[in-house]
């Protein structure tokens, strides 16, 4: 029997003034699959997802995360969203960050869970550090650990690994892997196509509209091109 | 010295000031903004008048000296001038409905002296009082060698009160205001703009929880601020107060919340730092102008006087000088509806900061 998708949307739209960012956007995401959200900047990718935070509502369209409304979900802190940008709170060290957000989603067991999610991002030992004195690279660990500690069934991750080193993008992507794993359905966006090859499945995404969707070996296959560059190139320019 | 690079940067700030129309707007609305209440303020002349009353019959007194008392007291411009009886006079003059009591009384040589009793608690309207009632009494009695001789007492106050007794119940509501509307204005636009707010509606965080938790935590420190306000007003500055301190307590962390949640609120309608410090004036200066610092309410112009209706600071200034310089208690009528008035506003302020935390979503 198979589960019902953990991600589902229907004909989304979403128009802010001028700009329609989100034109009739479809796409499916299976329970405890890594789907990733191939785009160019401006192609609709941060606001789909932040329609899936509940924190932007389609004008049209239909959108179930989990089973129920995107709100509803957030609400029942079963998503987890790392933002573009390290959302944190500069002043207080790394434990404190990770306490506040701890304390949100109402965890009750948070310090062990805040030592558990520090030794899987390797930075237990800055556990005392205040957050505006790491690099960015840190930051950015520490930023996921956030959208992680409350074991969320879906992660929403917006270009989490831009302006990271090659080393730590791995080790990203081994724990996304380990994640997915343990079940978490995974929502990534990115417009490197080298992450591309590393998600279960893909969805091109251009002007606000899924242009193709598929494994990675489906998507090069169907251009008929030799990689997936190319292959979304090709696709884009149809 | 090369002028091309010179006009260079000239031009790329004309360009980027351009671009910020909310900066520009501020630049050129808010002075326009204040000067417009500044010209109202002092542009124009006052209709309140002096609220006198005269003691009237006064035993020993020749019935027609307290008559002359009374009509060259009226045929001033300025003044209502009512009589009535000693008893009343004193219970009016706490109420508030009358601004002085003028009585007279015959001296030891058989010529009159003439006694005024000031409400007092307003340094602004003391004076022009006092003014007004001796020009009368000079009218009324004076004689070739002079004014006849005119005792001067206060209800509140007094000639031992200084400028800073009177302005201090003010001063200490002002800057309370000030700094903690500052301090939550920029630090909420800083959660606004570095994504964590964003982030934070993404969890079962509520808007209202939000809020409220922001007040909880800023108001710890602004009352703690308020303390040290008034401890210093009390003990280093030693300004007269007759009230509770704890009620002038009270008053200010009522101030302070509001000025919390005013804060968030604001903080919405900038998008920059920048933009949120231009803020400050604009929600500031009127209330400096119009909350009784410089003009007593009931002496603004009518134009100005809704305004001053609507300012937070209005109704704290009223209860914090019937505390500090009338000596009221908490449960005085007065009192209450003052502190009532800025329940209101802090129930309509953070509801405004509610809703101005975007989440389309519910």
């Amino acid at each position: 029997m198979r589960e019902p998708p953990a991600l589902e949307a229907r004909d989304v739209r979403k128009r802010f003034g001028p700009v329609e960012a989100l034109r009739g956007l479809s796409l499916t995401v299976r329970a405890g699959e890594i789907y990733g959200l191939l785009g160019p900047n401006g192609s609709g990718k941060t606001t789909f997802i932040r329609c899936l935070a509940g924190l932007v509502r389609p004008d049209a369209g239909e959108l179930h995360v989990l089973g129920s409304a995107p709100g509803a979900a957030v609400a029942a802190g079963r998503v987890g969203y790392m933002t573009q940008a390290a959302a944190l709170y500069g002043e207080l060290s790394v434990d404190e960050n990770l306490r506040f957000f701890a304390a949100l989603q109402g965890l009750t067991d948070a310090p062990r869970r805040i030592d558990e999610v520090l030794r899987t991002i390797d930075l237990t030992d800055r556990r005392r550090s205040v957050v505006g004195t790491l690099s960015g690279g840190m930051r950015q660990r520490v930023s996921l650990a956030a959208a992680l500690l409350h074991h969320p069934k879906l992660l929403l991750l917006d270009e989490p690994t831009v302006g990271i080193d090659p080393a730590l993008r791995r080790d990203f992507w081994e724990h996304f892997r380990a994640l997915a794993a343990h079940g978490v359905t995974i929502l990534v966006s990115s417009h490197v196509m080298d992450e591309a090859a590393r998600c279960d499945r893909l969805g091109l995404i251009r002007d606000g509209r899924v242009l193709a969707e598929g494994t990675s070996a489906e998507l090069v296959g169907r251009a008929g091109t030799p990689d997936l560059e190319s292959a979304f190139l090709a696709l884009a320019e149809h | 010295m090369d002028p091309h690079r010179i006009r260079a940067v000239a031009r790329r700030i004309a360009a980027q000031f351009r671009r910020d129309r909310r900066t520009l707007g501020l630049l050129i609305g808010a002075p326009i903004l204040i000067l417009s209440l500044v010209g109202a303020l002092w542009g124009s002349t006052t209709s309140q008048r002096t609220r006198v009353l005269v003691v009237s019959p006064i035993a020993g007194v020749p019935p027609v000296l307290a008559e002359r008392l009374v009509q060259g007291l009226r045929s001033s411009s300025g003044m209502d001038v009512s009589t009535g009886a000693a008893d009343d006079g004193r219970q009016l003059l706490e109420g508030g409905s009358v601004d002085a009591v003028v009585s007279a009384r015959l001296g030891p040589t058989n010529s009159v002296e003439v006694a005024i009793e000031i409400e007092g608690s307003d340094a602004l309207r003391n004076g022009s009082t006092l003014q007004l009632i001796q020009q009368g009494v000079l009218r009324a009695l004076g004689t070739t060698s002079g004014a006849p001789p005119v005792q001067v007492t206060y209800l509140h106050g007094g000639s031992d009160y200084s400028l800073l007794d009177y302005l201090a119940p003010l001063l200490i509501g002002l800057f309370a205001f000030f700094f903690t509307f500052l301090l939550s204005t920029v630090s909420f636009l800083r959660e606004r703009t570095s994504g964590t707010l964003e982030r934070l509606m993404a969890t079962p965080l509520r808007r209202g929880e939000l809020v409220l938790g922001y007040l909880a935590g800023f108001s710890l420190f602004a009352l703690i601020q308020a303390a040290v306000i008034i401890a210093f007003t009390v003990l280093v500055l030693r300004v007269k107060y007759t009230g509770n301190v704890g009620a002038i307590f009270l008053i200010e962390a009522m101030l302070v919340i509001v000025s919390v949640a005013l804060g968030l609120f604001i903080s919405a309608f900038a998008r920059t730092e920048l933009q949120a410090v231009q803020f400050i004036p604009v929600v500031l200066l009127p209330q400096v102008f119009l909350s009784g610092l410089l003009v007593p309410i009931d002496q603004l112009p009518d134009v100005l006087r809704p305004i001053a209706v609507v300012l937070p600071l209005t109704y704290s200034n009223e209860a914090l000088r019937a505390v500090m310089i009338r000596g009221f208690a908490l449960t005085d009528p007065l009192i209450l509806k003052d502190l009532a008035a800025l329940a209101a506003f802090g129930a309509v302020t953070i509801a405004g900061a509610v809703a101005s935390i975007r989440r389309e979503v519910a």
